[in-house]
């Protein structure tokens, strides 16, 4: 009854299970699925969109609050965000999440959308070298040249790396180094890791408003969980490469399981009781998404793969992607018992996984750069996506939907999984069985001695037939010939061609004839005798005869063909020529 | 018809559109209706069935999302000393009672939640009319709203029925509220050929505009009965 043009545009390959509920093209929303998360800020039950907007990269960085399809709020970040989760740090009510976001070696914690907290990670260990280089610096006793030479020695040499400011200073020119020096002398030198990725972890409850720590990942490869009161961290743990991306679950005080991919291409599992990763996954190629349904770990690859891993680091299965994998999120339905897995692609596509199967497709007008699927507003089933171009899209997943498992999965078909209706073993049947493996023995001496016993009444057989030349062939020294014999006609009349070869090497074959014998009563011959003319070796010679069946009931019978040598008795060959039977009538 | 149909929305306040579109069986029927109403023997009877106090049944669903305001709106149209202070969500579905002038109405107040949603298609066939209530705030699900509409009007229930529908785009005190007309172009009421329908901005808070479109309902199932 009601039909739209939006409901037309709905009919592109996701089966008509979205409702397009807002698209701008141009929100100006520049952002990756680790600094997209969806939060009740005001307590109202109405969830609202929070989003660390990159900007141009070098600025314009903003945290941005969406409340339906409007920008409700927007406040300046100071560095690039790398990440950002929405989090329970205590128990007050109203229960309101704080945002962190995770910037540089800082993360700016926010209540209420007003700054609340900076948590700065702990500086690292500095090399003594570098520090006494530059102490000798500030007190003028070396110049920038010799700075620059001991720099370079210490980098080399040393197993504790060099600070940013040593770093940057062996990448001046000569000429701007003075000024370089002049500046900086005066503070003392730091070294300061930064963040790559950030999760949150619940700290005793599995409620879903309960106080969660911050997990954070940081470039110099460590992990560290964080009271969500007090700040302090409360657990570190060591990775191999630095971390990029990651998923935690479980409970800090009971049993948790960090999954962190790093850039070493490689995926580590983390247990509570080890700060050592408990599994590894290593991976052909470079991840790109990580996400985790129920115990399982899907991961998006650089080679457009899809990977299922068990949490214990098992591989499942494997499926290649049409194209690249922009990024990846999780989606769940706790309230329709769905589990999904959403992949963005580079060809203006996003697919929704169950295991391996591919349930749905949706295609956007633009290459998607993070999916974000939760409650939004008061709408449990919301699809939020961000586009390259700086678009934000709303999709709402439809009451009705339901996901067909084997809508476009290639695989074996339905049928093949079907038992078939075996039916029971009969007595008999075990009874064989049971003889068979008994007397295995006996059987195959029985078997073997038929088989021979066989095989030479066969041989018996053969040489009985050659000796008597009943066969087509003659392996004679002196007439080595071959004979074969083909019947045209449906009848009455039939021609007999028989094609006489001399198989010899050289030397011809003459004064051969040959002879018919049949039945008088069935058939009459136009000429039952032949003299055949000399054979050359080699050369095919068609004998020709009309052959013609006199019985008008219907029966056949064999001519039997010789080929004979004059003053011989014995024939050469013998062929017999089973008669087709006659399907005319004879004239007379 | 046309003529008299622009003079009537002039005669209404702007925000209220009346739906008379349809071939000319529909206004032959409204026409005929309406001399009956407002002819002498009707008025009469009304009366004497006002007198003696009994009223015509009429079960009537009201239908909507969550928050929407199904249940501040039938609680606004309850007598006042009835009405209760705080509304909670609604809970699978609720029965209210209240009267107007002619009129005795039963209404099932359903939950809008999407798990009691389902519930929604087991009244169809007892509702007599429907009112749909939609917030008017709420943008984004404005595609939920008309999805569920679709679903309602394409019911088999429903679908062959002349019922009347009322839509309120309720919650106009809110700033970013669309106006009556943009909700009934976003849900593509003019769509709906077969059946009467009229949308009414309201404020269920103060109670503005109630009033208008429970007398239309009255109207229209008057006419439905004669």
């Amino acid at each position: 009854m009601i039909s739209s043009p939006a409901e037309v545009k709905n009919g592109s390959g996701d089966g008509g299970r979205w409702l397009d509920a807002h698209y701008d093209p141009v929100a100006g929303l520049y952002t990756f699925s680790s600094c997209v998360d969806l939060a009740d800020l005001s307590g109202d039950g109405e969830s609202r969109l929070v989003v660390g907007d990159l900007g141009t990269g070098s600025s314009g960085m903003k945290l941005k609050v969406y409340r339906g399809t409007a920008l409700m709020s927007e406040s300046t970040l100071l560095d690039l965000p790398a990440g950002l989760v929405a989090f329970f740090m205590d128990l007050h009510e109203p229960r309101i999440p704080a945002v962190a976001v995770a910037s540089g070696p800082c993360i700016y914690v926010y209540k209420n959308l007003r700054p609340y907290f900076k948590f700065t990670l702990p500086g690292l260990e500095i090399n003594t070298l570098e520090q006494d280089v530059w102490q000798q610096v500030r007190e003028g006793q070396i110049d920038p040249m010799c700075l620059k030479e001991m720099l370079e020695s210490i980098r080399k040499k040393d197993a504790v790396p060099l600070s940013i400011r040593s770093l940057r200073f062996l990448s001046l020119e000569a000429d701007s180094m003075d000024d370089f020096v002049q500046l900086h002398k005066q503070q003392p030198i730091r070294r300061q890791t930064v963040i790559t990725c950030i999760g949150t972890l619940k700290k005793s409850t599995t409620d879903e408003d309960g106080v969660s720590c911050l997990v954070i990942g940081t470039e110099n490869s460590d992990i560290f969980v964080l009271d969500p009161e007090a700040f302090t961290i409360l657990s570190k743990m060591c990775l191999p490469a630095a971390p990029t991306l990651m998923d935690v679950t479980g409970q800090f005080d009971v049993e948790f399981r960090i999954t962190v991919a790093c850039r070493n291409g490689n995926i580590y599992i983390l247990r509570r009781e080890s700060n050592k990763p408990k599994y590894c996954i290593e991976l052909s190629s470079h991840p790109v998404g990580l996400v985790r349904i129920g115990k399982n770990v899907v991961v998006g690859c650089t080679d457009e793969s899809l990977q299922g891993f068990t949490q214990k680091g098992k591989k499942l299965w494997k499926i290649n992607l049409p194209a690249p994998v922009t990024t990846m999120a999780a989606m769940d339905l706790p309230t329709r018992g769905f589990q999904g897995v959403l992949v963005g692609l580079a060809n203006c596509e996003v697919h929704l996984y169950r295991d391996k199967n591919l349930l749905s497709t949706i295609k956007t007008p633009d290459t998607v750069t993070s999916i974000c699927f939760g409650r939004y507003g008061r709408e449990d089933g919301t699809l939020i996506m961000t586009t390259k171009g700086g678009g934000l899209m709303v999709k709402i997943l439809k009451r009705m939907a339901v996901f067909d498992d084997r809508e476009s999965a290639p695989g074996p078909p339905l049928a093949q999984s079907v038992r078939l209706n075996v039916p029971k073993k009969t007595k008999l049947y075990v009874d064989q069985t049971l003889r068979e493996r008994e007397n295995s023995l006996a059987m195959h001496r029985a078997f073997q001695m038929d088989l021979s016993r066989m095989r030479l009444a066969a041989a018996r057989a053969y040489v009985k037939a050659l000796e008597s030349s009943l066969t087509p062939v003659s392996s004679s020294l002196s007439e080595p010939l071959k004979m074969n014999a083909v019947v045209q006609g449906l009848g009455p009349s039939f021609k007999l061609t028989l094609n006489v070869q001399n198989t010899a090497a050289c030397r011809p074959v003459m004064n051969l004839t040959i002879s018919f014998l049949y039945d008088e009563n069935l058939y009459r011959m136009r000429n039952p005798f032949m003299r055949i003319p000399l054979l050359v070796p080699g050369l095919i010679y068609p004998v020709e005869t009309f052959v013609e069946c006199t019985s008008d009931k219907g029966i056949s019978d064999i001519i039997k063909v010789f080929v004979l040598h004059e003053g011989k008795s014995s024939p050469l060959l013998t062929a017999h020529i089973n008669m087709p039977i006659s399907e005319g009538v004879a004239f007379s | 018809m046309k003529h008299r149909f622009n003079s009537f929305i002039n005669e209404r306040s702007e925000d209220c559109v009346k739906c008379t579109i349809g071939a000319g069986y529909y206004s032959a029927v409204t026409d005929s209706a309406r001399l009956m109403v407002a002819g002498q023997p009707m008025g009469l009877f009304d009366k004497l069935v006002g007198w003696l106090g009994l009223k015509k049944e009429v079960n009537v669903l009201c239908l909507g999302l969550d928050n929407s305001g199904k249940t501040t709106i039938i609680n606004r149209l309850k007598p006042s000393n009835a009405q209760v202070q705080d509304i909670v969500p609604t809970i699978g579905f609720s029965i209210e009672k209240f009267k107007t002038s002619s009129l005795s109405f039963t209404v099932f107040d359903m939950s809008g939640q999407g798990r009691y949603r389902n519930l929604w298609e087991h009244y169809y066939k007892d509702g007599q009319a429907i009112i749909f209530v939609i917030d008017s705030a709420d943008q984004l699900r404005m595609v939920v709203a008309k999805e569920e509409l679709e679903t309602l009007l394409n019911h088999p229930d429903i679908k062959h029925r002349r019922i009347p529908i009322l839509f309120f785009a309720n919650k106009m005190d809110v700033r970013d509220a669309l106006s009556s007309v943009r909700v009934s172009q976003l849900l593509c009421l003019d769509n709906i050929k077969d059946k009467p329908w009229h949308i009414c901005a309201t404020d269920a808070l103060k109670g503005d505009g109630l009033q208008d479109g429970v007398e239309w309902l009255q109207d229209q199932i008057k006419t439905m009965r004669t």
